[in-house]
């Protein structure tokens, strides 16, 4: 499989403080990668650098074989990102916001496309809505919609499913892993939820305080970071671990 | 630029003047309420013959305009804010819309309302207080491009300045315009200000404007004079704006703001 993301050296410095500290990875097409690392580890931050969001303080970003800064716009065509905290015009109607975006995209038929991207999210009845009355796990399934619109090479998810209950998050990952499967879409994203990154991920790059602690598929990281030989991948082990190690060192 | 990302924002900024009361409100009734406000005043100072000759199309003329050139200006800042507002910065730009495709189209909507405006004053001063503004608005249209050219400047800087300097700033929005007025001569001619602050008159384009709709109400003629001050002025402001927005939009997205601002 050929590369599709490259991340180099990417640091990002406020002030003294290194929030991202020399990360490199790359993401190979058609792969699912999970971005963990407990809070503050730089997750957010690489995302936003790798959508043009924040720039750099050193490092490049290269998707499909080019460099960000100078074909951002290209590159974005084929990219989408999605966040629960991410919010639209709350005034708008799901339908309006929706189109804003299906012509930010060029999207040929747009309408038509909305209304099959609202029904695969079971949320067709929304769509007059304006996104003011909607409820949290409304509003990420419509996040997911955008995400969605311009049939995406590359699709980056910052928490995809922290406002969705158990029933809904099954259905966005069946969602996530047909699209990949049938129309080889690559997928980075964070999640706290470890259960859900054993199932998605066929790799994991670990951080923490900003740096690259560990990559692998999960078990590899598991045996890695717990330095014990496992049989069975244990995220939720490794991050318990990686946090308390942190708060030891800070106390 | 991609006139399908342009039409975009449009859509996006049309669909909110719709939906949203405020908007509606700042388009056609400040800019009414204003000519009945000038209106009455003028009426009242005509009763007791205190009028010089015009004074009444200069008053009406004056407050038409300089409505136009404020509520474009404020509503250049204000529909940037609503992307604040509404947290939909993130939505935007990790999107291949760049910020001048985004500022293009947020020009285009809020010139549209600021005409709309514009349209609803003149006509209430014409229904309510039979000026006509219509007659001198050819006359009118080098001096408005000016007032307008003007009004986008100062919305660049100030949408900068809030990228850079967050929503604590936001009153810009709304006041930078109103601490220009004094000293743009909307309502009384240039010599009516003390001598010393006359430089600072004469360095705003929308002093040229004023003076320039004075000369012609009053069968002056056009005032090339007054225009090419004007328009000298914008183009120095632009190359001001430009740079200034670039480096705050720059600095903003360093710093990590673009993603957290609200």
């Amino acid at each position: 499989m050929h590369i599709l993301v490259e991340v180099q050296h990417l640091t990002k410095i406020y002030g003294n403080f290194r929030v991202v500290d020399d990360v490199s990875f790359f993401v190979r097409t058609g792969e699912i990668v999970g971005l963990l690392g407990p809070s503050g580890a730089g997750k957010t931050t690489t995302l936003h650098m790798m959508l043009g969001l924040i720039s750099p303080s050193a490092g490049s970003v290269r998707i499909f074989g080019k460099r960000f800064e100078e074909n951002r716009a290209e590159i974005l065509e084929k990219v989408s990102f999605t966040a629960p905290y991410v919010q639209f015009p709350i005034r708008l109607t799901v339908f309006e916001n929706l189109m804003v975006f299906a012509r930010l995209y060029n999207i040929r038929e747009p309408s038509s496309k909305i209304l099959e991207l609202l029904r695969m999210f079971e949320i067709e009845d929304l769509k007059g809505k304006p996104v003011s009355r909607l409820s949290s796990g409304e509003n990420t399934r419509v996040g997911l919609c955008k995400a969605l619109l311009n049939d995406p090479k590359l699709l980056l998810m910052d928490e995809p499913t922290a406002y969705l209950d158990p029933q809904l998050s099954i259905q966005v990952k069946k969602i996530l892993l047909n699209m990949q499967q049938s129309c080889g879409m690559t997928i980075l994203y964070t999640s706290h939820n470890m259960a859900e990154v054993e199932e998605m991920c066929s790799r994991i790059i670990f951080l923490n305080r900003g740096r690259v602690l560990a990559t692998g598929t999960p078990i590899e990281v598991t045996q890695l970071i717990l330095k014990e030989n496992r049989s069975e991948p244990a995220l939720r082990e490794v991050f318990l671990h990686v946090a308390r190690r942190q708060s030891n060192e800070a106390a | 630029m991609k006139l399908h990302r342009i039409a975009a924002v449009i859509l996006r900024h049309t669909c909110e003047a719709r939906h949203n009361l405020n908007r509606i409100t700042e388009m056609v009734y400040w800019p009414v309420q204003n000519i009945v406000v000038w209106g009455f005043f003028t009426v009242y100072l005509a009763r007791d013959n205190h009028l010089r000759p015009g004074a009444i199309s200069f008053l009406l003329g004056a407050a038409i305009l300089w409505g136009m050139f404020y509520a474009f200006q404020r509503d250049l800042a204000t529909g940037f804010l609503e992307e604040l507002w509404s947290r939909n910065l993130v939505n935007l730009f990790s999107t291949p819309l760049s910020i001048l495709e985004y500022l293009t189209g947020l020009i285009i909507v809020n010139l549209l309302k600021a005409m709309i405006g514009m349209l609803a004053a003149a006509l209430t001063a014409w229904v309510c207080y039979a000026y006509d503004f219509f007659p001198k608005f050819v006359e009118f249209i080098p001096f408005m491009l000016n007032l307008a050219l003007f009004a986008l400047a100062i919305g660049v800087i100030i949408i900068g300045l809030i990228i850079r300097y967050t929503t604590r700033i936001q009153t810009l929005a709304w006041s930078f315009a109103g601490l220009l007025m004094p000293f743009s001569c909307v309502f009384y001619p240039l010599s009516s200000l003390p001598r010393y602050l006359h430089p600072l008159a004469w360095a705003l384009p929308t002093t040229h404007s004023f003076e320039g709709m004075r000369q012609a109400i009053a069968g002056g003629g056009f005032s090339m004079l007054h225009f090419g001050w004007g328009i000298t002025l914008d183009a120095v402001y632009f190359m001001f704006a430009i740079p200034i927005f670039h480096k705050m939009f720059e600095s903003a997205r360093s710093r990590g703001l673009l993603v957290k601002l609200e």
